[in-house]
């Protein structure tokens, strides 16, 4: 496993540097701004990812009543939100080259920020909460019942109005419109940032486990 | 806290009486308490008039562009009517913990069937702000409605949803600190899609049709939250 994390390092560097030299940019996109789309699509299945790796815990938490299923949920939803801001960011990023503006109110652009909405919601209640057993029970709750409205926010919502987002990825066809090199380094980069998000979801699981045993021995 | 059980608590029925008695009975119940005291009402209706009046002396003495008019006002309805929510029905879940009776309450009656009766209450006190906000709203900003059937249809399903979302939420923010706060920032992420897809098929309403897309949106969020607020209720609500 340890070999794992150190093989993951030359593996990022492979993917940015692909990234960043290998594909030729997408036509129909100003100058390298497509090259965005091998950072901010992963960020984004990784914050989505994540939030789906809560609810499952928040759903182990409820049926085992195991307070490291709730550590686990809570450190995803951190990390997912790192990872959805950053979505955010290469989004607006790639808005203001494209089309002139950080903030359109394009419905993808604005069902994601709510994403972010929801989830930092999460930790409100988390921190609203002093109970440690309530406080897990509530959140994994919340966690569940965000987890079922979800897709009305990411998928729904987005398709009632008409969206400028570049449908390379999620589009009626069902394909990804990319050429082979693009898919290569796009593929990659999801396997990379999955990988990124398990590692940290591994050291802020196992921080909160410590945290834990040094308030019991504090007790 | 017995005297104090036994004085709020209204006697539930015993075996034989189906789950859904035993639902109508806490519904009931928060009925009787409201008439008694009628704080989730009056502030309520108090809440809808000022926000409404605000509005209409905000925009109507100016007059809206007729382009412009059926989105803008039906965008503020339902943010009236968002606010209006935030501010009365956690009342159903926090009154319990403040008067002390969610003890009993729990031992009584299951968790779900607790959620069920009192998602009827605020569902019905609901329809009641609805049924006096939107004729005011739509008289003080000269707002005509193309169709009123259409219109109904979404206040009754969207009003369904935004009862049963924030039922659930005000179960689970009963025992925590900062609740109207807490209420307000977890509600509105999980309460939005249902709201851009009401203003939707209210600007559609009051063009004269009834926007078919977001009204099965409206359903298919219904469903979603009903069957997530009944499977999670124990874990809302239980000690």
């Amino acid at each position: 496993m340890k070999i794992l994390k150190f093989l993951l390092l030359p593996y990022m560097a492979a993917v940015i540097a692909g990234a960043f030299l290998w594909p030729a940019p997408a036509q129909g996109f100003i100058g390298e701004s497509s090259r965005i789309v091998f950072f901010h699509v992963p960020c984004a299945w990784t914050g989505a990812l994540a939030f789906l790796v809560a609810a499952g815990y928040s759903i182990a938490y409820l049926a085992t009543r195991n307070p490291r299923h709730d550590d686990v949920a809570a450190a995803a939803v951190r990390i997912g939100l790192l990872f959805a801001v950053l979505a955010l960011v290469t989004g607006s990023l790639f808005a203001k080259v494209m089309w002139g503006s950080y903030w359109n109110w394009d419905p993808r652009e604005s069902s994601f920020l709510l994403l972010i909405f929801l989830y930092a919601a999460y930790l409100f209640l988390r921190a609203a909460v002093e109970d440690p057993e309530r406080r897990a029970k509530m959140s994994a709750a919340y966690a569940l019942f965000s987890a079922v409205l979800m897709p009305f926010l990411f998928f729904v919502a987005p398709r009632i109005t008409s969206s400028l987002h570049p449908q390379t990825v999620i589009n009626s066809q069902g394909k990804i419109l990319m050429d082979a090199p693009t898919k290569a380094v796009f593929f990659g980069a999801l396997i990379g940032f999955t990988a990124v998000f398990f590692w940290m979801l591994s050291l802020e699981s196992r921080s909160a486990r410590l945290e834990r045993a040094a308030a019991a021995a504090r007790r | 806290m017995a005297a104090s059980v036994s004085s709020s608590v209204s006697p539930l029925p015993s075996s034989g009486w189906g789950p859904l008695r035993r639902a109508w009975a806490v519904c009931a119940k928060d009925a009787a308490q409201e008439l008694r005291r009628r704080i989730a009402a009056a502030s309520l209706f108090f809440f809808a008039a000022t926000a409404v009046t605000l509005v209409s002396f905000a925009v109507g003495p100016f007059g809206l562009p007729a382009e412009a008019r059926d989105r803008v006002c039906s965008a503020l309805l339902w943010i009236i009517l968002f606010f209006c929510a935030a501010t009365g029905l956690p009342r159903a879940f926090v009154r319990e913990e403040e008067t002390g009776t969610a003890y009993a309450l729990r031992k009584v009656v299951s968790s779900s069937l607790t959620l069920a009766g009192k998602t009827l209450f605020n569902y019905v006190l609901f329809l009641a702000i609805t049924a006096v906000t939107v004729p005011a709203f739509a008289i003080l900003l000269e707002w005509r409605m193309g169709s009123a059937g259409a219109l109904v249809v979404v206040m009754v399903l969207g009003g369904y949803g935004l009862s049963v979302v924030s039922t659930f939420l005000a179960a689970l923010v009963a025992k925590a600190s900062q609740k109207n706060v807490l209420f307000v920032v977890i509600s509105f992420p999980l309460l939005l899609p249902l709201l851009l897809s009401a203003i939707t098929a209210t600007i559609a309403a009051a063009g004269g049709e009834m926007a078919s897309t977001p009204i099965r949106v409206i359903v298919a969020y219904d469903g979603a939250a009903t069957c997530a607020a009944y499977l999670l209720a124990s874990a809302a609500w239980e000690d």
